[in-house]
């Protein structure tokens, strides 16, 4: 679906993390970890085609599309956006640039916000809602999408435990339904680690970009050193 | 002096209606335009751009003067029948246009690399125009009446082409925000997401730009600097303020800019005020009743919120659920 050889990303012309590669593959799971400014937001955006690597490549599969699920922060409150506004975001695209026949995709819309498990607030300010509640519905546009592959940056920041289970299952459904291919990046190392089938870890202040499946990724030795005191203390050696 | 009646501004509409038609329309679509303004947190832009307008249109009398001085002041000795301009180059509209284009690239540069923000750019433009229609204006002394009703706008009266131009640009630019304003609305909201699905985010906001530089510059030659700010602020603000239904936020805006450029005339000519000043006034006070609605239906859905007894909150369902501890190693 998606594959990168001898990558190396930064920006202004600078590489911040040494070349590494990858392949995502239909319906996978990658979880993407790092410290704070470890190049994670640099790398999402190099594979998401928003920024140029600066050495290597990216293959993309002919036809691929893609969707991205921001942070609820990114999201400025002055917009008076109702929630099925939102959702039928995810249907414009650069076939649908001006989504001028609103009532043809109402249908698509309100069925992701069903499987999302947000129907019942569709015709509410999506600034009004909770943070659990915003979050289903970033996922029901994401759903509207049909896309092949979802990006979606830390999407369990600042939830409580049981918003953050919903949003977890969301994204196994988003993968075994449609077999979407789900790229998240996530400050949770453990829970990431436990649902992700491979992991990107990342981390420009120790030069360190290492894709691994997730269960190896742990017996890593730049995972250690990075995270070894903390998975210890938690008693998560692995 | 008694101020003029209603029915003398009827009696005299063939004067005015000009002026009141330039007015309605540049309010409708700088209140239009507007929503994207505020919504982008870019009120200043318009207010900049505006001033660089002014400054345009200073330099439009000041450049002849300075190349052909003694012609200059002959073509004024002459009356103002016989003051024609040098070059149809040296026509003002097209110097305002000029320099709101050039103030616009100030939005589409991107100012990180040199460690500055947008709004400071934005203030250097403000400062840079205000500081030279000032200067400028200081030496056209024949010109100057009409420099200060650009600047303040206190136009009476506005030319034909004036109004020509002002209806061309509302309709092509008003027809292209129509067609537009959802995917505006996107590229503004989430930039990023609307990269990654394929939407062309660069030419939608230089199409915004673009039309905000040439609505401001026309609306301005028009107008003054003044209303045409205000046009393109409160108006959105007070849409705002009356509704969260983002359809409905354009099409109030569009109707409160129209009513407040030509309410704002008729009152002006009325009670002999200045008319950018009235235009903008009339714009304040719309304002002001939209924020005080907004704060009493607050207040009500405050009241309602207390009067709702606890017990009416769904039971925690989820208390039994069993959660597994999280570990957050980062």
């Amino acid at each position: 679906m998606l594959h990168a050889d001898a990558l190396t990303v930064g920006y202004d012309g600078v590489a911040i993390l040494p070349p590494f590669r990858f392949t995502i593959g239909a319906g996978e799971l990658w979880a993407i970890i790092g410290p704070n400014g470890a190049g994670k937001s640099t790398f999402v955006r190099t594979a998401l085609g928003l920024a140029r690597p600066i050495a290597g490549a990216i293959e993309r599969r002919p036809g691929l599309r893609l969707a991205y699920v921001p942070q609820q922060s990114a999201l400025d409150t002055i917009f008076p956006i109702s929630v099925i506004d939102f959702v039928l975001m995810g249907l414009q695209g650069s076939g649908n640039v001006t989504l001028t026949r609103r009532s043809a995709h109402l249908g698509a819309a309100r069925r992701a916000l069903e499987e999302a498990g947000a129907a019942a607030f569709a015709r509410r300010q999506l600034r009004d809602l909770s943070g659990g509640q915003r979050q289903r519905v970033l996922m029901a546009r994401a759903l509207a999408t049909d896309a092949d592959l979802i990006c979606l940056d830390e999407p369990t920041n600042a939830l409580d435990a049981a918003s953050e289970q919903e949003i977890l299952t969301l994204i196994d459904r988003l993968r075994s339904r449609r077999g979407a291919a789900v790229v998240m990046v996530t400050h949770l190392v453990e829970d990431g680690l436990e649902r992700a089938d491979r992991a990107l870890l990342l981390d420009r202040d120790h030069g360190v970009a290492l894709a691994a499946p997730s269960a190896a990724m742990r017996a890593a030795p730049e995972f250690q050193h990075i995270y070894g005191r903390f998975v210890a203390r938690h008693g998560h050696s692995g | 002096m008694n101020p003029a009646s209603w029915q003398e501004l009827w009696a005299n509409i063939a004067i005015f209606k000009d002026a009141i038609w330039a007015a309605g329309l540049a309010g409708a679509l700088l209140g239009f335009i507007g929503v994207h303004v505020v919504l982008r947190r870019m009120v200043f832009a318009s207010s900049a751009i505006a001033q660089a307008a002014a400054l345009g249109v200073a330099l439009s009398f000041w450049v002849p003067a300075l190349i052909d001085p003694i012609g200059h002041a002959a073509g004024h000795a002459a009356g103002p029948a016989a003051h024609v301009l040098p070059s149809p180059l040296f026509e003002p509209v097209l110097w305002a246009i000029a320099a709101s284009l050039l103030a616009t690239l100030v939005f589409i540069a991107n100012p990180v690399r040199l460690h500055l923000t947008r709004e400071s750019l934005l203030g250097f433009v403000f400062l840079v125009s205000g500081a030279g229609a000032v200067i400028i204006g200081d030496k056209i002394t024949q010109e100057a009446h009409d420099l200060a009703a650009i600047l303040f706008g206190s136009a009476v009266v506005v030319q034909t082409i004036d109004l020509y131009l002002v209806t061309g640009a509302t309709v092509l630019l008003l027809g292209g925000h129509l067609l537009l304003w959802r995917a505006l609305i996107f590229v503004g909201y989430d930039p990023m997401g609307a990269r990654v699905q394929g939407m062309p985010v660069r030419a939608l906001n230089g199409f915004l730009f673009v039309s905000v530089g040439l609505a401001v510059a026309l609306c301005t030659r028009a107008l003054g600097a003044l209303p045409v700010f205000a046009f393109s602020v409160l108006p959105a603000m007070t849409a705002l303020a009356f509704t969260a239904r983002i359809g409905w936020v354009f099409v109030l805006a569009t109707i409160v800019g129209a009513f407040s450029g030509v309410a704002g005339y008729a009152v002006s000519f009325r009670a002999e005020l200045p008319v950018g000043a009235t235009q903008t006034a009339t714009g304040a006070v719309l304002l002001t009743g939209a924020l005080l609605w907004r704060l009493v239906i607050a207040q009500r859905d405050r009241r309602r919120a207390r009067s709702q007894p606890l017990s009416t909150l769904p039971p925690p369902e989820r208390a039994s659920t069993a959660v597994a501890p999280r570990t957050d190693a980062a």
